[in-house]
């Protein structure tokens, strides 16, 4: 019937954009510099049209063992971002509860952002998160590996 | 790159023109503590960066690290490589020799995004102030007219009986009209069958799901599938296509917010490849509906400028969010590739993807090219009528259309394709409530799906059409009275026993394409213009297909005087 597809064609337009429109809205406010200086993110690559790889740093908070140290990390969006938390893994080795010790993947159920996820959580958040991670009393006295080690996947 | 664009630290706004090539951009400088806007050239290097950097923030060039986007940014590496432009900002961190760095103070100090809170956190719709996209419900504000639409065409649907495939146009009729009449949105919207299918998700899924284009769409875009199976996405777009204040609230912010993503090195590439990716499927459908030209049929609206704008608009524009585009003169250059498309028509925004420029379009939409190709879609895709026809709404509508004859009369009457013709709507009025009965006899909607009935009513439509040509002072008497005689002597295949009274609807359809109907408005102008003779400029009307000035031509061509 027509309704149907008339609606349907507008119901069309506004699904395919939840996903690619929120990625591009971190991405911009990634470049933009969003959060407090502490946390960054990006496209892995700029040709990236599916928006799915990324790039996250965190800066180790001070007072903690990770005070000086900046952690890369690669994060997936996945295609039912944001409805579906990303994948994050740590780049450069670190020792923190909730990080696999051989290939740096982040479980999700022991970062609160990632193990009650929300579909309005966002990229900036998961790094904030996993920052506040660092700086719990379990873990900012972790002994860490030498800097400059990096996961070999 | 010898120069050093920013070779005086103290001027914050230094534009010497001292680097060669590139122009200074201004890139803001933040650490947890502290931000700083340095001007350098656009194509220095990381080091040269640097450089500007320990002068003003009274470090050591060694102990600069600077991260952008995720990435830390090498000395050998240049600005540009890394998408750095005016405007965006650049992370640092100082490392001081016993390893605190500056950048590892606690977080909230310094939240000076330069990007006026873009975060998305809590999205509450009433939230119109700079580039809040709400995410959650991100997606359906985006499309708030063709949702109006969609809805306010029920009142097409009724009148139009077989609705399938050319929605985009009747869509963009009553699109147009719908943004020029608020009072019939509300109308429609408070109309309990409105409300009714659009409080069901499910259903809104199976519409979804029947067409063959979305199904295509979908297997590219598992994205789609997944919202489309998110209920509770389906119930907020229905939510705010109910309260269209909100929704025009949503788009301008959606609109606003994604010009600025243009302008995003990497975002920009994407963004118009997902587009593209996107759009041009669902585009190309478009335009398949529309035939080649769907305006040539047009004769009267001259709206020419809008024609080119609106086929340009349907391209993959690099730019498909237009004209939003010049509130951000920061951005430079995947702007600039904005302003192609403001060809005079209104260029495809997320809220208004189809570009559709309310001017163009006129009552002449309905016309063979849109007509005859619906009926060719609906041909080759029975199983898109099926579906359509045989979601349950589709029946309880039917019914209660047909119980209420006031109403569907009402919402018919304003239906563009009877806008301006009021003979039409007579005629439609009286035999209304045999039509809505049709239209309820599964009989019909056996015809509808299937094919080769269809293609034996568009060899009536054409017969009809040739008729038309040959005697077209036939045809309006064939309009009023003989309709439903025309289909029992019309070459049906004998698949269904009850193919008259199915037929009529689809003849009365037809009807609406007479010439006659089709060119009031020229035949009318030729009256005026002094061209009495109106089986002649019927005649011609129709060899030049509703273009005046040819018929003209060939009027005088026959009548010289």
């Amino acid at each position: 019937c027509y309704t149907c597809v008339v609606s349907l064609h507008s119901l069309r337009m506004s699904i395919k954009f939840p996903r690619s429109f929120r990625l591009l809205e971190e991405l911009e406010e990634g470049q933009k510099g969003g959060g407090d200086g502490t946390v960054s993110w990006g496209l892995a690559d700029d040709d990236d049209m599916t928006l799915t790889h990324w790039n996250g740093m965190i800066i180790g908070p001070a007072k903690t063992v990770y005070d000086g140290r900046i952690y890369s990390l690669k994060i997936d969006c996945g295609t039912r971002y944001p409805e579906h938390p990303p994948h994050v893994r740590f780049v450069n080795k670190i020792n923190l509860t909730g990080v696999n010790s051989s290939n740096g993947v982040v479980d999700i159920k022991s970062v609160t952002a990632l193990s009650r996820w929300k579909n309005s959580y966002n990229i900036r958040m998961v790094l904030q998160e996993l920052r506040q991670h660092m700086m719990m009393k379990e873990n900012n006295r972790l002994s860490q590996p030498p800097e400059g080690q990096v996961y070999s996947n | 790159m010898a120069d050093q664009g920013a070779a005086d630290p103290g001027n914050n706004n230094n534009n010497k023109p001292e680097a060669s090539e590139g122009t200074i951009i201004k890139v803001t400088v933040k650490t947890p503590k502290d931000k700083e806007e340095i001007a350098i050239a656009e194509d220095a290097s990381v080091t040269q960066f640097k450089e500007e950097i320990s002068r003003r923030f009274k470090a050591k060039q060694d102990q600069l690290v600077l991260i952008f986007a995720g990435k830390i940014l090498k000395d050998g590496d240049s600005l540009s490589q890394h998408g750095i432009k005016d405007g965006l900002t650049v992370h640092l961190v100082i490392k001081t020799a016993h390893k605190a760095g500056d950048g590892g103070s606690t977080s909230a100090s310094s939240s000076t995004s330069t990007q006026a809170g873009s975060t998305s956190t809590s999205s509450p719709p009433t939230n119109p102030s700079s580039t809040t996209g709400s995410t959650g419900s991100a997606p359906p504000p985006t499309q708030t007219p063709n949702i109006l639409t969609g809805f306010g065409d029920l009142a097409g649907l009724a009148g139009l009986g077989m609705g399938s495939a050319n929605f985009m146009e009747l869509q963009q009729q009553m699109q147009r009209q719908l943004m020029s009449n608020p009072e019939m949105l509300s109308q429609i919207m408070e109309n309990p069958l409105v409300q009714n299918m659009m409080s069901n998700p499910d259903l809104m899924r199976q519409m979804i799901m029947a067409n063959p284009q979305m199904q295509q769409l979908m297997e590219r875009n598992p994205e789609i599938s997944h919202m489309l199976n998110n209920p509770e996405l389906m119930r907020q777009t229905m939510e705010l296509a109910r309260n269209p204040a909100m929704m025009q609230e949503m788009m301008r912010n959606q609109d606003r917010a994604l010009s600025n993503l243009e302008s995003i090195p990497g975002g920009y590439n994407a963004l118009r490849r997902m587009y593209t990716d996107i759009q041009e499927p669902m585009f190309s459908a478009a335009r398949e509906q529309f035939g080649s030209n769907p305006f040539s049929a047009l004769g009267g609206t001259s709206e020419s400028g809008a024609q080119p704008s609106r086929t340009e608009n349907r391209e993959p524009l690099p730019n498909p969010w237009g004209p939003p585009n010049s509130s951000n003169p920061s951005e430079s250059g995947a702007a600039s590739t904005g302003s192609t498309s403001t060809t005079g028509g209104t260029n495809p925004s997320v809220s208004n993807p189809l570009g559709i420029n309310p001017g163009s379009l006129g009552n002449g939409m309905f016309n063979s090219p849109g007509m005859q190709s619906l009926l060719q879609q609906i041909s080759e895709n029975p199983q898109l009528m099926q579906n359509m026809l045989s979601a349950p709404y589709m029946r309880s509508m039917m019914q209660s259309l047909a119980q209420n004859p006031e109403l569907a009369s009402q919402v018919l009457m304003n239906n563009p394709l009877f806008a301006g013709n009021p003979q039409l709507q007579e005629q439609f009025r009286a035999q209304l409530p045999i039509f809505l009965q049709q239209m309820q006899n599964p009989e019909a909607l056996s015809v509808m799906t299937n094919p080769r009935a269809m293609q034996a009513l568009m060899q009536i439509q054409q017969g009809l059409q040739t008729l038309q040509t040959e005697a077209p002072g036939l045809m309006p008497s064939l309009m009023t009275g003989g309709i439903p005689g025309i289909p029992t002597g019309g070459g049906l295949p004998a698949e269904n026993p009850a193919s008259s009274p199915n037929v009529f609807p689809f003849i009365l359809f037809l009807q609406t394409q007479t010439p006659e109907v089709r060119f009031q408005s020229q035949l009318d102008q030729l009256n005026a213009m002094g061209f009495i003779n109106r089986e002649a400029n019927l005649q011609a009307l129709i060899a030049t297909g509703g273009d005046i000035n040819a018929a003209i031509e060939r009027l005088l061509g026959s009548q010289p005087s």
